[in-house]
């Protein structure tokens, strides 16, 4: 009966017609004209070319002010409505538009709403670093590289349009492709960081970048996106660094040497204290591993280290 | 009603079969060959799907419950005791863990397993279960606080 | 993948090679012990897809015990699939053509028969004396507790050592023994 109902729903402007026409309100079984209307239907649908995804602001009741303002409201943000609105607004769209007049025969063609250049440009530089400056508060141990890494991981156009199209920009967007490219939806986001800072200030965009940008870093295996190139010695820098004595590896244990799925698993050592192991498939392999095993719980970067804070407070501006 | 010619006779055909088949169509959309379009032959082939389907559901309960006895099996014996220490050791500890956490935990916090199953060891032995008189009391277990009027 | 999450998945799934000794073992008690790390039932990870199953090499399998009379009474079935094919083989006529044939067949039995059982048989390696190749036992990292220990027997003992065991009863000089 479920499927049934379902159908029925789908149906509504088609029962909507008939009961109209007939002046019968309610009805006991779906009539036998029905099946092979829609079938007809779907066999035209089906016949036309791919059709393009339809516009949602071309859509009658579209409204651009309520959305704006569900947006504001959606996020709890405090965006000056002018300044949210230029922030979604395209240079490509302005150009648009004006390209448009000047088709209709407008002499000067003339458009005055002002585009978001200088908000991406700003708010890029803005999130950058704030970025850097979360994850220098956060994972206070790793050195500059990793938070280069990591920086540019989460600056990555794709993260940002992620960050950017789950809160709901794509809709609102005004430029003049469509549907939104992903570099588009990028620099919404970094713009609405701009206008942002703007409206309230600093902090409290970075309060935006880390709810909105920061936790693309969540469950994710963060040695993936930096793993330093040669560990043990990287390793034996910090170990010499911290206790001025030097590491050493020892295979603890070995299993089928001579066949192709040979597990070596080595430990390292600072004078006689055990440090931490790895497995590899070969013995430099698991020697690495193991460096990287260390290094990774020494930096905070390991699966089984303290998941990253996302509740920090950050002061940007002093 | 009344029929009074046979042309009215012909043009109340009752409701469409289509809808009716079509939720069967549906279920069987996914079967191979005649399965799939014939629906004197599709619904005898969904009848069996769905009876096994509710077969399943119990069936998935028992073979999850034997594997992490499996699995379990395999980490106890590890550290010299079987299932049925363990689970009775934790038990009378009033540490409840299921079979499905206790499995999660050999595998993937096997430190975590290692000290459960020395607990169960331990107030096995105290509780004079005779299958781990030959083990050695686990030295990492706080015996003290383990021994109850129960034992 | 990362290397560290590498190495974790490659160290979990490492195939490790067992050494048994069958020497005056039951075939079919040694079977249900072996079958398990062949199986990999001595794992937490096991589940009945999953290649968790590691490699036992067993050695001596000539010197294998049966209990009571089961050299002379236990009998072993084979037909060709031809009319009157059928062939009953005795274990001890068995073990005399084929020394590692008993515990193979009863190590293929111990397990139940799915899919899986031929590639799991074919992890087994069964040597009728202690000549492992060598390739192959630098693979070995573990060696399987034998279920009873190997009896020591008198004839064994050198004489010297012999003699110095304590007697209870010293037969007469002109004792007729059997």
């Amino acid at each position: 009966m479920n499927g049934l109902q379902l159908y029925l729903q789908s149906l509504l402007n088609i029962k909507h017609i008939y009961n109209v026409l007939t002046a019968n309100v309610g009805y006991r079984y779906i009539k036998r004209w029905v099946s092979p209307t829609q079938k007809e239907i779907t066999r035209r649908k089906r016949r036309l070319p791919a059709q393009p995804e339809s516009k949602r602001s071309n859509f009658i009741e579209w409204n651009r002010n309520s959305e704006i303002y569900a947006f504001n409201t959606r996020l709890s943000e405090k965006f000056d409505t002018e300044k949210l609105n230029q922030a979604f607004t395209h240079k490509s769209y302005i150009l648009d538009e004006l390209k448009k007049q000047q088709e209709m025969g407008i002499e000067e063609p003339k458009f005055d709403i002002s585009h978001n250049e200088e908000y991406i440009e700003k708010g890029r530089e803005i999130t950058s670093e704030i970025v850097k400056k979360y994850l220098k508060k956060s994972l206070p141990r790793l050195p500059e590289v990793g938070i280069t890494a990591l920086h540019d991981y989460l600056m990555s156009e794709q993260m940002l349009a992620t960050a950017s199209s789950h809160i709901g920009t794509k809709d609102i967007i005004l430029t003049s492709e469509h549907p939104v490219s992903q570099q588009t939806l990028a620099q919404t986001f970094v713009a609405l960081v701009g206008a942002l800072a703007e409206s309230v200030n600093v902090d409290h965009a970075s309060a935006f970048v880390r709810d909105f940008l920061i936790v693309g870093l969540a469950n994710k295996d963060l040695t993936e996106i930096w793993c330093p190139t040669k560990p043990f010695e990287l390793l034996n820098d910090v170990i010499s660094a911290e206790r001025k004595i030097s590491i050493e590896a020892r295979l603890i244990g070995q299993a089928g040497k001579n066949t192709i799925l040979s597990v070596y698993h080595v430990g390292i050592y600072a004078n006689k204290e055990y440090l931490g192991s790895g497995f590899g498939e070969t013995i430099a392999e698991a020697k690495d591993v193991a460096a990287i095993n260390i290094l990774a719980q020494i930096y905070g970067l390991h699966h089984t280290s303290q998941p990253l804070r996302f509740n920090e407070e950050l002061n940007v501006s002093a | 009603m009344v029929f009074l010619t046979a042309q009215l006779f012909v043009r109340s055909r009752g409701p469409d079969e289509f809808w009716r088949k079509r939720q069967i169509f549906k279920l069987a959309a996914h079967y191979i060959g005649r399965k799939r379009n014939c629906y004197s032959i599709a619904i005898k082939n969904v009848h069996r799907a769905l009876l096994k389907t509710t077969r399943g559901r119990q069936l998935k309960k028992q073979d999850m419950r034997e594997l992490w006895e499996t699995r379990l099996n395999g980490a106890t014996h590890e550290h010299n005791i079987s299932l049925r220490i363990l689970l009775e050791g934790l038990n009378r500890c009033n540490i409840l863990l299921n079979r499905k956490s206790l499995a999660n935990l050999a595998i993937w916090e096997p430190r975590t397993f290692k000290c459960l199953s020395d607990i169960a060891c331990a107030k096995a032995k105290l509780g004079g279960i005779k299958r781990v008189a030959n083990n050695s009391m686990p030295e990492t277990v706080m015996i003290k606080g383990l021994v109850d009027e129960l034992d | 993948m990362s290397l560290l999450r590498k190495g974790q998945q490659w160290g979990t799934f490492a195939c490790v090679w067992h050494i048994f000794d069958a020497t005056w073992q039951d075939p079919f008690k040694s079977a249900h012990l072996i079958k398990k790390y062949l199986m990999g039932l001595h794992k937490p990870i096991y589940h009945p897809l999953n290649q968790c199953g590691d490699h036992v090499i067993v050695i001596n399998s000539k010197e294998i015990a049966l209990r009571g009379d089961h050299w002379q009474k236990r009998v072993y079935f084979h037909h060709t699939g031809y009319h009157g094919g059928a062939t009953w083989t005795l274990a001890w006529e068995l073990h005399s053509k084929d020394p590692t044939m008993i515990i193979k067949k009863a190590i293929y039995s111990a397990m139940d028969g799915t899919l899986q059982r031929r590639f799991t048989m074919q992890r087994l390696h069964i040597f009728p004396d202690d000549n492992v190749p060598k390739e192959m036992l630098e693979n070995v990292s573990n060696q399987i507790k034998q279920l009873r220990p190997v009896p020591n027997r008198l004839y064994e003992i050198p004489q010297e050592e012999r003699d110095k065991i304590p007697r209870l009863i010293q037969y007469p000089s002109d004792y007729q023994l059997k």
